[in-house]
Parts: C-alpha cells; sequence; structure tokens
C-alpha cells in the first residue's frame, strides 16, 4: 500500500512532539476509487456561494468517491452511520502514530499529551451541546450504552415497585429494551405513547400520561423512521412539574441540528459519535452534575475509584466514576475532532442545507406512484428530518434495496431500523430508508429517485 | 471430546462428517466447527490403525468473494457432481447467465412458480432464521422416503431463491441432501448480486432444509422397527445396540459416516498378515470395489475380530460380525482426487454395506504412480 505523506495545515489541537506534525494519508486499495476523485477537488468551484453545502464538502469525504457493482455510490444511509471527513481520520492516525498512551495515569510525556487531548475532547462535546461543565459529559461505547447506563446505574436505584417510565411506540431498541430489564428487576412499569394521525407519538397522550407516579420520561428528539421530533422543552417542563426525569435520545438530532442541553433542561441526554462524522467506538451521556453525583458505578474497574482495598473500595467523582477501564481515547479524539469540523462549518447551516434537501426528497418521493411514506407531512409548522422511512405497495423492501444496490449503487436500508414495536404497529414487516447527511446533494436524491423508479418498475414487470 | 475411538468413548456427541478439507489447512467457518488434529500412532489407543478424524460438512457461513476473487477459488468447493441433479442443472444453468439482472429475472420466475406453502405450516418451526424477509419452509417424506419441500416468502427474490432450493433438494434421499455444502452459492454467482445478508438468507434456509430433513430421517427411525441402522447412528456406541438411537439434532454438524482414514503414517506393512477369508460382505465389497474402480491392486482385509470387543458389533444386525476392513486399493480412479476425495469415493460405493452393519473403513487408496 502507497503512503502518501503530506504537510497538513496545523489543527488547533496539532500535536507537535518534537517531530514535524504531519500525518500519512493511506490510500485504501481495496476500493476501486473513481480517478474522479483527484479531479473533483480541482474544479471546485471558486464561488462557493452557488454550490450547495453538499458539493463544498464533498472532497473531505473520500469513500464517497467510488463505484460499487459498477455504479457511482450514492450514500444514502447516514442515519445508520455518517461517513467521517478526512480531518476525522488524520485525527484518530495521529494519535496512534504520535502520542498513543493510556490516559490519566502516567507521569511521563506522552501520556500527559493523550490525557490534556482526551479532556480537551470531553470539552469540545461539551460546549458542542452547550452543557455547563465538561465533568457533565460522560464517554461510553455508544449511545445505547450510555442509555444502559443511565437505565442500571440511574433506574435501579431510583425505580420502585409501581413507578413508571413513560416512552414512545416509536423508540429505539436500546431506548426500549434497558427500561424493560430494569423494570422488571425494579418492578416499575412501562407505558407506550402511541402516534396520532399525523403519524407522529401524541404530545397530548404524553402529557395526560405524566402523573406522580412517573419517574422518567425517556424519548426521542428525532425518531430514526418517523423523521419527526419531539418538543423536549415542553416534555421536560411537564415531567420535572411532576418530579420526574427526562431522558433524550439524541442520536438523530445531535448531527444534524444546534442542540443545547441547557435549553432544553433535560436532565440526560445521549448520542453516538459515529452518527455525527465521528468514529464508532465512542459516544456519550450527558447527565446534570448533581445527578450524576447520586448515582452509584455501572462498570467496576480501574479509573472510576478512588481507593481499593479488598473488602470494599471507594468510587471517583463523575465522569470517571462512570468510565472504567481505559477509555476509547483515539476514537474520543477523533470525536473532538469531528465536533471540530461540524462546527466549523456550522450546525445551523448544516440544519438548513438538510431541512432543504429533505423537502427535496420527501417531494420527489412522494411524486412516485404507489409510494407509502412513514411520519408527518412536511409543513410550515412540522419540520421533518432529512430522511424517509417509506414502503413501495406490492414490493418488499428488501428487494427494493438489493435492486438498488446491485443495480445502481445506491445504499439505502431496509428492515426494521432497530424499531420494531413501530413497525408492528404501523402494520408493516419492514421499511425501506433512505437518509440524508450534509454530504449528499441534490443529484444523490435525483439518482436515488431514478434508481427506484427502475427498480418498480423491474419487478413491476414480474407481477 | 475424545478423538479416538475407544470402548467407552462418549458416543452421544461423536458426530463423525466427511472432511472436505485437509487438516492442516485453515478453516474458514465460524467456530463452531470441530475440529481435532488426527492422532499419531503413538497415540491410538488399543487397537491399531483405526486413526479417526473428525470432519465437518461447512454449514459455516462462506466468506463473499471479494472483488478480486478469482474463479480458480472453485477448485476448492464441493464438487458440482456431488450436488442433487436437478441443483445441478440450476447451478449450471445460472453459470451460463452472465448478467445480474438476468440471473434476478430467473430466481423471480422460479419463485413465481413455487407451489404456494399453506399459511397452516408458516409457523416458528418452519420460519429460516437471519434472513431479512420473511421466510418458510416445510418438508414431509413421499412415498419413497424422498423429501419434499415447500416454501415461501414475502420478498420476491428470497422467494427465488427458496424456490431454486426447493426445485433443486425436493424429491431427493436424505443423504444427498445433507451432503450439500453451501458451496454451490458461490457457483451460482449470484453472491455479487446478492448483499450478504440475503446470502446469509440462502445459507440459513439450506441449514433449515437440511435439519428438517435429518429430522425426518430421524423420525422415520424411530417409528421403523429398529435393527435398521441409519447412517447417523454410525458411531460405534457401546452403550447403545439400537442402531435406531440417533443422537440429538445438532444444527452446527451433519452425521454422516463414521470414518477410520488410514493415512499415509499408516503402512501397508501389517497388511496381509492375517488373512481371514472374507465373508459374504467382504466378498461384496471386493466385487463392488472391483466392478467400479478397476484397480490395479485391490485387498480387502476383514479385521473385524480386532473390534470384536465393541458392544456394537456384538449382536450387531449383518453379517456376522463383518463390520471392520483394511482396505488397500490402487487405482487410476483417485488421478487427481484429493485423499479425501478418494475416500469418499470409496464411501459412496459402499453405501449399502455401511447402512447394513458396516462399521468401519480403514482405507489406502493410491494410483499407479504413487505406489
Amino acid at each position: 500500500m502507497e503512503g502518501v505523506a503530506m504537510k497538513l495545515p496545523s489543527f488547533p489541537n496539532a500535536i507537535s512532539i518534537g517531530h514535524r506534525s504531519f500525518s500519512r494519508v493511506r490510500c485504501s486499495s481495496s476500493l476501486s476509487v473513481c480517478s474522479a476523485a483527484a479531479a473533483s477537488s480541482a474544479t471546485i468551484s471558486t464561488d462557493s456561494e452557488s454550490v450547495s453545502l453538499g458539493h463544498r464538502v464533498r472532497k473531505d469525504f473520500r469513500i464517497l468517491h467510488q463505484e460499487v457493482n459498477g455504479s457511482k455510490l450514492v450514500y444514502l444511509d447516514s442515519a445508520a452511520t455518517s461517513q467521517k471527513p478526512a480531518a476525522v481520520l488524520d485525527a484518530l492516525q495521529n494519535y496512534y502514530e504520535f502520542y498513543n498512551s493510556n490516559v490519566h495515569r502516567g507521569i511521563h510525556y506522552l501520556s500527559a499529551k493523550a490525557t490534556d487531548e482526551f479532556e480537551l475532547a470531553r470539552k469540545k462535546v461539551a460546549r458542542f451541546i452547550n452543557a455547563s461543565d465538561s465533568r457533565e459529559i460522560v464517554f461510553t461505547r455508544n449511545a445505547t450504552e450510555a442509555i444502559n447506563l443511565v437505565a442500571y446505574s440511574w433506574g435501579l436505584s431510583n425505580l420502585k415497585p409501581g413507578d413508571e417510565v413513560i416512552l414512545t411506540v416509536a423508540e429505539h431498541h436500546s431506548c426500549i429494551v434497558p427500561w424493560q430489564i430494569v423494570s422488571q428487576k425494579t418492578g416499575a412499569v412501562l407505558k407506550f405513547v402511541t402516534l396520532n394521525e399525523d403519524e407522529v407519538p401524541d404530545i397530548n397522550k404524553l402529557r395526560e400520561l405524566i402523573s406522580p407516579k412517573t419517574k422518567l420520561v425517556a424519548v426521542h428528539h428525532v425518531s430514526n423512521v418517523l423523521a419527526s421530533s419531539l418538543p423536549i422543552e415542553e416534555i421536560v417542563v411537564w415531567a420535572h412539574d411532576v418530579g420526574a426525569k427526562v431522558l433524550v435520545d439524541a442520536c438523530q438530532s445531535v448531527p444534524h441540528m444546534v442542540v443545547d442541553v441547557q435549553k432544553l433542561n433535560a436532565d440526560f441526554l445521549v448520542a453516538s459519535s459515529h452518527k455525527m462524522c465521528g468514529p464508532t467506538g465512542i459516544g456519550f451521556l450527558y447527565g446534570k452534575s448533581d445527578l450524576l453525583h447520586s448515582m452509584p458505578p455501572f462498570l467496576g474497574g480501574g479509573e472510576m475509584i478512588s481507593d481499593v482495598f479488598l473488602d470494599h473500595s471507594t468510587y471517583a467523582e463523575p465522569p470517571s466514576r462512570f468510565e472504567a477501564g481505559t477509555p476509547a481515547i483515539g476514537e474520543a479524539i477523533a470525536l473532538g475532532a469531528a465536533v471540530d469540523y461540524l462546527s466549523g462549518i456550522g450546525m445551523p447551516k448544516i440544519h438548513e442545507y438538510e431541512v432543504e434537501i429533505g423537502k427535496y426528497l420527501y417531494e420527489k418521493l412522494s411524486s412516485l406512484p404507489d409510494v407509502r411514506i412513514y411520519g408527518p407531512r412536511p409543513s410550515e409548522s412540522v419540520h421533518r428530518g432529512a430522511l424517509c422511512s417509506f414502503n413501495v405497495e406490492g414490493l418488499h423492501p428488501t428487494d427494493l434495496a438489493t435492486f438498488l444496490d446491485q443495480q445502481h449503487g445506491v445504499a439505502i436500508r431496509s428492515g426494521h431500523h432497530c424499531a420494531q414495536p413501530l413497525h408492528r404497529y404501523l402494520g408493516v414487516n419492514a421499511s425501506a430508508r433512505a437518509s440524508l447527511y450534509f454530504y449528499n446533494t441534490k443529484d444523490d436524491v435525483d439518482a436515488f429517485i431514478v434508481a427506484l423508479a427502475d427498480t418498480v418498475s423491474f419487478f413491476n414487470s414480474f407481477k | 471430546m475424545a478423538a479416538a475411538m475407544s470402548s467407552s468413548c462418549c458416543a452421544s456427541s461423536l458426530r463423525l462428517i466427511p472432511f472436505k478439507r485437509t487438516l492442516v489447512s485453515s478453516i474458514h467457518y465460524p467456530a463452531k466447527t470441530l475440529l481435532l488434529r488426527p492422532l499419531k500412532p503413538s497415540e491410538v489407543p488399543s487397537f491399531r490403525r483405526t486413526i479417526i478424524t473428525f470432519q465437518k460438512i461447512s454449514t459455516g457461513i462462506v466468506p463473499p468473494p471479494s472483488a478480486s476473487s478469482s474463479p480458480s477459488s472453485y477448485g476448492d468447493l464441493q464438487p458440482i457432481e456431488e450436488l442433487p441433479p436437478k441443483l445441478q442443472e440450476i447451478v449450471k444453468l445460472f453459470q451460463s447467465v452472465q448478467e445480474p439482472k438476468a440471473k434476478y429475472e430467473q430466481l423471480m420466475f422460479y419463485g413465481k412458480n413455487l407451489t404456494p406453502l399453506d399459511s397452516q405450516f408458516k409457523t416458528r418451526e418452519n420460519k429460516v432464521e437471519g434472513c431479512v424477509s420473511q421466510v418458510w419452509v416445510r418438508a414431509f417424506f413421499d412415498e419413497e422416503r424422498n423429501v419434499v419441500y415447500e416454501a415461501d416468502s414475502d420478498s420476491v427474490l428470497t422467494k427465488g431463491l427458496a424456490a431454486l432450493l426447493v426445485k433443486g433438494l425436493s424429491g431427493r434421499p436424505v443423504p444427498e441432501i445433507l451432503r450439500i455444502t453451501p458451496d454451490f452459492a458461490v457457483l451460482l454467482g449470484l453472491q455479487q448480486s446478492l448483499s450478504p445478508s440475503r446470502n446469509n438468507g440462502l445459507l440459513n434456509m439450506l441449514k433449515l432444509m437440511q435439519k428438517k430433513a435429518l429430522h425426518l430421517e430421524v423420525k422415520g427411525e424411530e417409528d421403523s422397527s429398529s435393527g435398521e441402522s441409519s447412517e447417523s447412528s454410525f458411531v460405534s456406541i457401546p452403550e447403545t445396540k439400537d442402531e435406531a438411537n440417533v443422537p440429538e439434532v445438532d444444527l452446527e454438524s451433519k452425521p454422516d459416516l463414521v470414518e477410520d482414514l488410514g493415512t499415509e503414517k499408516i503402512d501397508d506393512s501389517e497388511s496381509g498378515s492375517n488373512v481371514v477369508a472374507l465373508g459374504s460382505r467382504g466378498m461384496r465389497i471386493r466385487e463392488k470395489l472391483e466392478k467400479e474402480l478397476d484397480p490395479v491392486e485391490l485387498e480387502v482385509e476383514d479385521v473385524s475380530y480386532q473390534h470384536a470387543g465393541h458392544a456394537a458389533v456384538r449382536g450387531s444386525a449383518g453379517d456376522d460380525g463383518e463390520t471392520h476392513f483394511n482396505l488397500r486399493i490402487v487405482s487410476d480412479a483417485f488421478q487427481g482426487k484429493s485423499l479425501v476425495k478418494r475416500h469418499r469415493l470409496i464411501y459412496d460405493l459402499l453405501q449399502d454395506e455401511l447402512k447394513s452393519g458396516l462399521h468401519a473403513l480403514s482405507i489406502v487408496a493410491k494410483t499407479p504412480a504413487e505406489v
């Protein structure tokens, strides 16, 4: 494999450890990279205003410039995982290449550097969501682990028989199953909010369900299937009125829009790095300081202790209390780089762009016959996320996705998207989903629609 | 789990199957495979020359070939001749169709002509696990104890795959069905056209169909009178004399035959010493091998006396305890075949004997050039 040494512009956190700071750019030889990739960066228009955000950033995502099955890749599965810009990959590479060392424990130079960068990443994430203190950010493996942390740590010590936990039928499995487990252990009861006729969780029903028995409301911010969003601020007000806590699953919101935890006033908020241009293997839990301080540990081990004796141990303060063992150091730092990258573009800009292409996707998709899109219709008051879960009459989503991939290089997802209860509620086994991120363009949407039309006609010709 | 067959081995977990690859090559399938190295002669307990190797039909997931995979890798796959005839036809058909779209059309054509599956059969036991869409498979015996399949799916392409398997496997006897490995999926050339998750569906369908076939066989054995040994009870089970008692069905492994593989370590120095006059089975074996392999040299030695201690040998149905033989065959028929393939060839020829009381063979199979 050829390695190309480049001197990159120094990032704010570039480490010079007596070396020139550079990173090797590895060409991935197992993919056929379009030679157009090199050309595309040269042809980016100097007039940045007329070129859409998607077109402008594409050069940062090498993975998008390839062919699959003989067609150009059209990646429409960012809700499952996002692609990473070169800056994030370089940060990860840099870490391992120049200052990899275990954090928090060492005295030596590399260890101090690693610790600094790791904690800096924590600060970046805190700033990104406007947490008041970086110690309110607990690094976890992903959002699922973060929710489990709250369930096992907060839930087991706070839920009593008869207590109620309010969820919606549209929740991701990661925000259903941990609560099922914990409610079995504690005797708490789960209550589910169903959808209204707009195919959005019924907010009025939610409000009605909140009672003095409610101890926790755990809901998504933006639904990964319906593309709808919930009014978290209001929900928090209602919940706090009865002394209940609120956990927000922000996996589909943090990557796409400005999320301000102080404004939302949520007690807990979780998100995954890999959906926001960061690497897999890292995510975080935001928890209000006094709340975290009151919670017992989740996993036990090193880092989270203060003193260890044979018969007992004392525990560290949060966030360390909830970060047992060696963390995903490089990944956390790369997440920090992702935060920098996104902030460099500006979340308001990203969101605005996604509203535009999301609307375009919805319009184009709904103009095809026999297509049923789930979730609310976009309007002045209703903003959908930039994704569409849909079904085509008489066509199984898996067939659709297979053909789109094989014949057109279009990558969408088919299945239940980790939301089986929702699909059961909607009365379908599975659905197809196309999801956009700020590196997609209207061209991608057009390619998708053309491919979809071709697919549908192919299968229809067989009936 | 002991590799050696001793008189006190734990039989219920012993499952010996023809080995598809040489023991030294690495297995690419999930770690559920059971793989043991052959015992050195010094390690073999009391009875000699019974070196057993455990082999496994590759029921694991065939890793999808990368873009750089070449047809030369097909040499390692199960030969197409070992597939049921209809499946062979289907494979050849798909190999002749290059264009992926056309393959889809062919698949969907099969699916369209699939006998519908009555909804009462769309049960949990009939559902194929690990499929992205819903697939059900049902199996039953026809009058000749061949397995007949019916299937359905809500996805058109998956239905096509199911139909392909139904077409390819239906109406065949159980051993033939059990012998199939998922390799043919590669030969279909569909792997490029199908996503890995879909392809795993094909593998899982095959697995379920094989499991159901085995189940029918087992049930059939239990229903019919004992004394007729089935292939799956091939292990010398000292504890039980009842040859119809089949160990629990294990999804991960397919029982087939007990093999005493005479490896190259075993020399012919011991052959020819105690020449026991061949009984009727011995004669039949000799006849068959002579007829089918046209050997340059053929030695059939009855060494059942060496195993007379086994409870299973005692009172086994069959010909006066003719249960264990040493074979030495030199024939051109082995040209170009691996050791394993040679042994399998011989076992195939002696199917009837194996079914009726022959327990084990110790085989030396060479081509004239190798002698």
